[in-house]
């Protein structure tokens, strides 16, 4: 059957990979109709270069665990949590390197990572289960230690979310590195292979000799990491360690990267199509904002988004 | 003792026991260098759980394995696989959503120290390895995309790739048809001119016969013996792996019953099926024959509401049905074997009892609870009745041998008592002493005045069991043969399923 030149667009359009584009590039186009403030420098700037940064790594940080067959809940409750030790740890030696502390970061991150692999792994509990405990365990924590901000946050630290070299923010030239690394792990390395085989089949994967065990506690630890990375953004944009600073992180970071085209099943997905996901959010936040939209009312679309995007994808797969 | 280095594999006392079962008992024997070597037995004798401790999957409880001349103990599937032992798995062992190259080399990218992945490296080997198996198969499709046979080659692929010297193939044939068996026929000649030992595992006695050299019969997880096949005949096999003369293999023909249950007529379907014509009596075994894809599956989802028909009647009892659902064929009375036993036939986790009862749960509720011992009972006579081997009722069916899952699921349409049953292969992958039991239930089901519907591809089942055969060619009948006339042969099925006239 031959197909005009329209119904070719059409169809190539609705492939997974473009889809999550086409999306955000309907939305963007619906949004500088929708409000003349949408396309003004200072917003675009915000929406496109500072909202997404602490969003795109969580979002990084849960496709790894997703795509190898897992799930992190404790996301959220991790990035309040480190935000506010790290704060802490800065207010007590207010000379510290800001080196020192994304290291700081990046360690806590593994750490909780970690804890989440351990349990999952050698604890033998389901993923959904051992971060919905842990999410509570590090909440609970967080409010022990501090139950508000936490501030006196050095300048020097400040530059991760704030610098600028060569007049480009600083936080898209460090994204850009993570998210190339992050690429190069999950799409160009035999880790990344491992990761895609076991979310894709555990057992399968075993039979050819991975150790399914060790991915999942490495694709967590990874994640971690990344949390961690996301949690030093948002403290250095906050300027302070704040107790719920990651309050429902979790939720809104699966919800982007499952807009993205990544499988809650495990083993589909791409690291890019994630990223399109949380722009998608993003954008459609601001232009809900922008247009004084009742923010309960945004809730409640984002939800109806979320069900569309999963409603589709699964359409997808029966076709398949 | 011969000279050890005559074999490159020793088993030497091996012994597996698993929780209240002991799967193998002191297992000794010995594989040559490049023979194509055939491992039989019924279900659950013992062969699977053999070659998993060989590729590294199981350990044994006892016993020695001596490779190479060298004692090992091969901890996991990877160990096995650097010392070029590799399986295909009954079960596929592929990742549906990688490529052909991604799963060719699994675990095995080349790639250098920082773990980056040489793909344009391992495409190429891959095609290397295609071309010379003279195979045509594009190394970017996504192995779920491809069919049984393509997926089959990858698995082989990913044997050779590692330079295999033992390839251990499990049931490799159960889905491929008669001209992909050629084709895995030459990949194995081509194997074993190289120095491959291929070990060979299978039900189909044929196949045996035409490419092994020797054939190793085990039985209840103990060695029996191994023959040469030049020295030993099919009915010498089977007497081996059954331990007793399998008389009366097919059960004989009643008298023809005349009453109509089930009539089609002129039902069509796209270009599936083109105005099919036929009756079914109670009482008559009807076998539906012909190639894949000549519309047998068709007919019988049609039939059963799983695929709409476009244009026809389906008549039942006398009363035009129109059926789209399978609980609307069931209340019409009909009972449903489906071929694709693993998927579409087991509840996996599920015991033997629930199992059987799930078809007629209606049956054993009062008040919306379950009655128990109604359950039980009858689970139980059923075990007794089809012979069939579980530990008890309470089992999961999952655990059971494939010809014991197959009898639990005839079980739970006994229990339905339906008066049109619908066998789709009953007996694929099914060791021979099996297939004769399961025989026997069908033929009963007919004596007890119900229709069965019989597809199979083997044609000896279709014409050892069938009243009329019907066979279909291209979505159409192509004829039938009423047994009670003249009995049927291989030939006159083919040439008819092929559309070829034949003159008697």
């Amino acid at each position: 059957m031959k197909q005009i030149g329209i119904n070719r667009i059409v169809k190539r359009s609705i492939e997974p990979d473009r889809l999550v584009w086409v999306i955000l590039g309907a939305i963007i186009i619906f949004s500088t109709f929708a409000s003349e403030f949408f396309i003004s420098s200072r917003n675009l700037k915000n929406v496109f270069l500072v909202q997404p940064i602490g969003l795109g790594l969580a979002s990084l940080g849960q496709a790894f665990v997703v795509i190898s067959g897992g799930i992190d809940l404790s996301a959220g409750a991790a990035i309040s949590f480190m935000s506010c030790l790290a704060a802490g740890v800065m207010k007590s030696y207010p000379s510290i390197s800001p080196v020192l502390i994304v290291l700081l970061f990046i360690l806590m991150g593994a750490g909780v990572g970690a804890v989440n692999g351990f349990i999952v792994v050698k604890l033998r509990v389901t993923p959904i289960m051992a971060t919905l405990a842990t999410m509570n365990i590090l909440n609970g924590l967080t409010l022990f230690y501090t139950k508000r901000t936490i501030g006196g946050i050095p300048r020097a630290f400040r530059f991760l979310s704030d610098g600028r070299i060569l007049g480009i923010p600083f936080p898209i030239i460090w994204f850009l590195a993570v998210l190339i690394l992050c690429y190069l792990i999950l799409n160009k390395n035999r880790l990344g292979k491992y990761i895609y085989s076991v979310g894709s089949d555990a057992e399968v994967s075993a039979l050819s000799g991975i150790n399914v065990p060790q991915i999942r506690f490495i694709a967590f630890v990874i994640g971690g990491v990344l949390v961690g990375l996301a949690a030093a953004f948002l403290t250095a944009r906050l300027g302070g360690g704040g107790p719920r600073i990651g309050s429902f992180y979790e939720i809104t970071v699966i919800s982007a990267i499952v807009i993205g085209g990544v499988s809650l099943a495990g083993g589909i997905g791409s690291l890019l199509c994630a990223l399109g996901g949380v722009l998608i959010l993003t954008v459609f936040a601001n232009i809900m904002d922008l247009t004084d939209l009742n923010p309960y009312t945004q809730v409640v679309f984002q939800g109806l988004l979320l069900i569309a995007a999963v409603g589709f994808y699964s359409r997808r797969r029966i076709v398949q | 003792m011969p000279p050890r280095d005559k074999y490159i594999l020793e088993f030497r006392g091996i012994t597996k026991e698993f929780p209240g079962v002991k799967a193998l008992d002191n297992i000794s024997m010995s594989f040559r260098y490049g023979e194509v070597h055939a491992l039989c037995g019924e279900n659950g004798a013992g062969k699977s759980t053999l070659m998993k401790i060989l590729s590294g999957v199981y350990q044994p409880t006892a016993g020695e394995l001596f490779y190479k001349s060298k004692k090992k103990v091969f901890k996991n599937p990877h160990q096995a696989q650097l010392d070029g032992i590799s399986i295909i798995f009954q079960e596929f062992s592929l990742i549906r959503n990688f490529d052909v190259v991604d799963n060719v080399f699994l675990h095995r990218e080349p790639s250098n120290k920082l773990g980056h992945v040489n793909r344009n490296e391992a495409r190429r080997l891959t095609e290397g390895l295609l071309k010379e198996l003279d195979i045509e198969l594009d190394v970017n499709a996504r192995v779920g995309d491809l069919t049984v046979v393509q997926q089959q080659i990858v698995e082989i692929l990913k044997a050779l790739s590692v330079d295999a010297s033992i390839l251990i193939m499990d049931e490799p044939s159960a889905s491929l048809t008669d001209k992909e068996i050629r084709k895995l026929f030459d990949i194995i000649r081509m194997l074993k001119a190289k120095g491959v030992t291929v070990i060979y595992i299978s039900h189909m006695l044929e196949e045996i016969f035409e490419i092994c050299d020797r054939v190793t019969v085990i039985k209840d997880g103990q060695y029996i013996g191994t023959k040469d096949t030049s020295d030993i005949d099919k009915d010498g096999l089977i007497r081996m792996m059954v331990g007793r003369d399998i008389e009366n293999y097919f059960p004989s023909l009643p008298g023809k019953q005349e009453k109509v249950i089930l009539q089609a007529k002129h039902v069509s379907r796209g270009n599936k099926l083109k105005d099919i014509n036929f009756e079914l009596f109670e009482g008559e075994v009807l076998g539906i024959a012909g190639m894949a894809g000549s519309g047998r599956t068709t007919l019988a989802q049609c039939l059963l509401g799983i695929e709409e028909i476009d244009s026809g009647e389906i008549i039942i009892n006398d009363e035009e049905q129109h059926i789209t659902s399978i609980s609307q064929a069931m209340d019409c009375g009909m009972g449903y074997l489906p071929a694709d036993r693993k998927n579409l036939g087991i509840l996996g986790p599920m015991t033997v009892k629930e199992n059987m009862t799930l078809a007629n749960l209606n049956a054993y509720l009062a008040w919306g609870f379950l009655k128990k011992h109604e359950e039980i009972k009858d689970a139980g006579s059923q075990v007794r009745l089809l012979n069939t081997k579980t530990p008890s009722i309470e089992h999961s069916i999952c655990n059971l041998s494939g010809g014991n899952q197959q009898k639990v699921i005839i079980s739970r349409w006994l229990l339905k008592k339906p008066d049109i049953y619908i066998f789709a292969e009953p007996t694929r992958g099914i060791d021979v002493g099996a297939k004769a039991e399961i025989y026997k239930i069908i033929r009963d089901v007919a004596n007890e005045g119900n229709a069965v519907v019989l597809i199979s591809s083997e044609l000896p089942e279709i014409i050892g069991m069938s009243d009329r055969i019907m066979v279909m060619n291209e979505g159409a009948i192509a004829g039938f043969i009423d047994q009670h006339v003249s009995l049927a042969t291989e030939e006159v099925i083919l040439s008819m399923a092929v559309g070829h006239e034949y003159v008697l």
